[in-house]
């Protein structure tokens, strides 16, 4: 009976870590309307600046953590402003955005590499005293019970931002229709710029808590990339509820698999629940 | 307009011909691998990625190795020269590697790789340029008289699987193990002789494969705890994800009775940082003795790069093997088949750093494993 509970476990855990990739690439994608690669390679650089920050210098948790966040933000941010803006502005197609957003992504996981060398790194410091609580014969930490509790709380808040507040209006003015949101006197660059930047922390926070979870190597991102887009395109491509919801039925469907079949299979899994809802279920879980 | 592409013309083949011309020549000054006064050897290993836990210490060695052998009058009078190549414990990359070495510098011996699946890759490559290859730490079975270009002075898996095989069944009495594996050569390699011999003595196994790049084992793991078994066999490519399958047991609360290869038990770092959970552990590694050259290789490495040597036993296998390829070429030349038929056949008791070396006529040295078990932090040989 506890392996079920402690697959289910396993299963929430991963689906908080897919949540929040999904939560922001679900942002930068719905506004921006490209496939942004490089958002992967941010993950990278949100844990490796926690890695320098807590394991390296030695300084407190929740500074560093914030920090890692803030350097992510404030590197998708640059990349939105220096690489994609000018290629937008030169009405540049998807095609043209994905390629540039491959080399941005090879670029800083190179520069990570170079930096870092590319060993995989964990970013706790002290493993054998985590604190673990028990649920019904599952096993889970309190590392684990944070990335949790971080991923919910994002989600309301940038669900209640989006839905309430006038920037989160603006914002989606923005992904409806860019030209219209202008002409109205919306700024559409502050608002794409400040899409990238928050979208870029979440993806930043996800890298953290990989991090902190597993373990970190320059090369991570892509990987966590395609389960963050696994998730929003089951949820609902675009929809903040629809990417969170999406992230826990892949999380439950891959580790249900892992126990059925076998721990192999995993990725197999995760990419055949894709085709699937691409063939059946175009719009997701929730649609748009 | 006529007559400027006509001159387009003539211009194109002006440089085609000084680029075909002067890459002939360039290319040409190439000596093959010796020249008047070196000789080139190559070497394949592990030197980024995780597996540089193990590649880079033989690095290392060899450059102490290739120093004193050139303080000493080189080979044959010749200084010898190391060509370094990472192939990053990958196919590929070991394939590439050889084949850089063998047709750009023109070796005629390569050392290693590091890795077994990077070994698999290059030695089809070294046989088809008729080039020796000798390993001190690739050790799975599969290399078992792959080529006759090939041999090593490590003992191959299948003594490590056997050895933890009869230690598991016979003597700790257990009935049922799970085994992890990574999919790599070297743990496959492991995980069948163990499996071979474990079946065979009447035991069951549960097991559950993973890729190199999967950090996540909570599920696999909380099936194989679900299986109950006596104990784990963990067999995997490098201690780093010996150290992330660890932590993750701990994290889900399980403590089985483990049996570790010899990249995890022969991994000091690994052992003093799972202290206190590995206590009691077995593991089979090849079994060094403090020999008067181990030690000074041992010394030797400690002064020049202010750190323990890393995985001493495949450290001090791939040190030996640069002395073996010296006689060799003192013996019959630079000559790849000649050196590998050397290999196969005249190496007998040879006094290494490593112990007593002989290797047989099927190129694979003739001693095997023993079980060691974790102690406070340190690899303890079984009696």
């Amino acid at each position: 009976m506890d392996i079920v509970v402690q697959i289910l476990l396993n299963a929430v855990i991963a689906g908080a870590i897919y949540s929040l990739l999904a939560l922001g690439f679900n942002l930068i994608y719905s506004t921006a309307r490209f496939f942004d690669l490089g958002y992967g390679a941010l993950t990278a650089v949100g844990g490796y600046s926690v890695f320098f920050l807590y394991k390296i210098l030695g300084l407190p948790l929740i500074p560093s953590i914030i920090f890692g966040m803030i350097m992510a933000g404030i590197l998708g941010w640059g990349v939105s402003e220096l690489v994609y803006r000018p290629l937008r502005a030169r009405k540049a197609s998807n095609t043209v955005l994905l390629v540039a957003a491959l080399g941005v992504l090879t670029v800083i996981q190179a520069g990570i590499a170079i930096l870092f060398t590319s060993q995989f790194q964990t970013l706790s410091r002290y493993v054998a005293e985590q604190q673990t609580y028990t649920i019904l014969g599952g096993v889970i930490t309190q590392t684990q019970v944070l990335i949790l509790a971080a991923g919910l709380i994002i989600m309301v808040l940038l669900g209640v931002v989006l839905k309430y507040t006038r920037v989160g209006k603006a914002v989606r003015a923005v992904a409806d229709d860019e030209e219209v949101a202008t002409i109205v006197g919306i700024n559409a660059q502050r608002i794409m710029g400040g899409v990238f930047f928050v979208g870029s922390m979440i993806g930043g926070l996800a890298g953290i808590s990989v991090g902190f979870d597993t373990g970190i190597q320059p090369t991570m991102g892509l990987a966590l990339l395609l389960k963050g887009v696994i998730a929003a395109i089951i949820g609902g491509i675009g929809n903040v509820w629809g990417g969170v919801i999406g992230a826990f039925v892949l999380a439950l469907v891959e580790n249900l698999g892992a126990w059925q079949f076998s721990g192999e299979w995993k990725d197999a899994i995760a990419f055949l629940v894709l085709i699937l809802f691409l063939l059946f279920r175009p719009k997701g879980i929730l649609g748009k | 307009m006529e007559e400027g592409s006509n001159k387009g013309w003539i211009w194109g083949i002006v440089v085609l011909l000084v680029v075909v011309l002067g890459g002939w020549w360039v290319l040409g000054q190439k000596t093959p691998g010796a020249s008047a006064d070196t000789i080139k050897i190559g070497f394949i290993g592990a030197l980024t990625g995780d597996a540089a836990d193990y590649g880079e210490p033989q690095k290392n060695v060899l450059v102490l190795a290739a120093k004193d052998i050139n303080d000493h009058g080189g080979i044959a009078g010749k200084q010898v020269e190391i060509i370094y190549e990472d192939a990053k414990c990958k196919g590929p990359d070991g394939a590439n590697a050889a084949s850089k070495l063998v047709n750009v510098d023109k070796v005629q011996v390569i050392l290693g790789g590091s890795c077994s699946g990077e070994t698999l890759a290059a030695v089809p490559v070294a046989e088809a340029g008729k080039v020796a290859i000798i390993t001190g730490s690739a050790t799975s079975p599969a290399l078992i008289n792959k080529s006759p270009y090939f041999f090593r002075d490590y003992p191959n898996d299948s003594s490590q699987g056997v050895v933890l095989a009869d230690q598991a069944y016979t003597k700790e009495g257990w009935k049922k193990v799970a085994v992890i594996q990574e999919q790599t050569d070297y743990a496959l390699g492991i995980f069948q002789a163990f499996e071979a011999r474990y079946k065979q003595l009447g035991g069951t196994i549960v097991k559950e494969e993973f890729a190199s790049n999967i950090s996540d084992f909570r599920s696999v793991l909380a099936k194989l705890k679900a299986d109950k078994p006596d104990a784990v066999l963990v067999s995997v490519q490098t201690a780093a994800s010996a150290q992330r399958i660890f932590d993750q047991m701990q994290k889900l609360g399980w403590k089985p009775k483990l049996m570790l290869n010899d990249v995890t038990i022969g991994d000091p770092a690994t052992l003093t940082k799972f202290k206190d959970f590995l206590e009691g552990d077995i593991g089979a590694n090849f079994n060094l003795n403090d020999t008067p050259k181990f030690v000074a290789l041992r010394d030797a490495y400690k002064a020049a790069y202010g750190k323990d040597m890393g995985y001493p036993t495949y450290s001090t296998a791939v040190y030996d093997s640069l002395y073996l390829i010296k006689e060799a070429i003192e013996a019959v030349g630079y000559d790849g088949t000649k050196i590998a038929a050397w290999g196969r056949s005249s190496v007998k008791n040879w006094e290494g750093a490593s112990g007593s070396i002989t290797i047989g006529p099927d190129g694979e040295r003739q001693s095997g494993d023993s079980i060691f078990q974790v102690k406070n932090g340190t690899a303890v040989l079984v009696q």
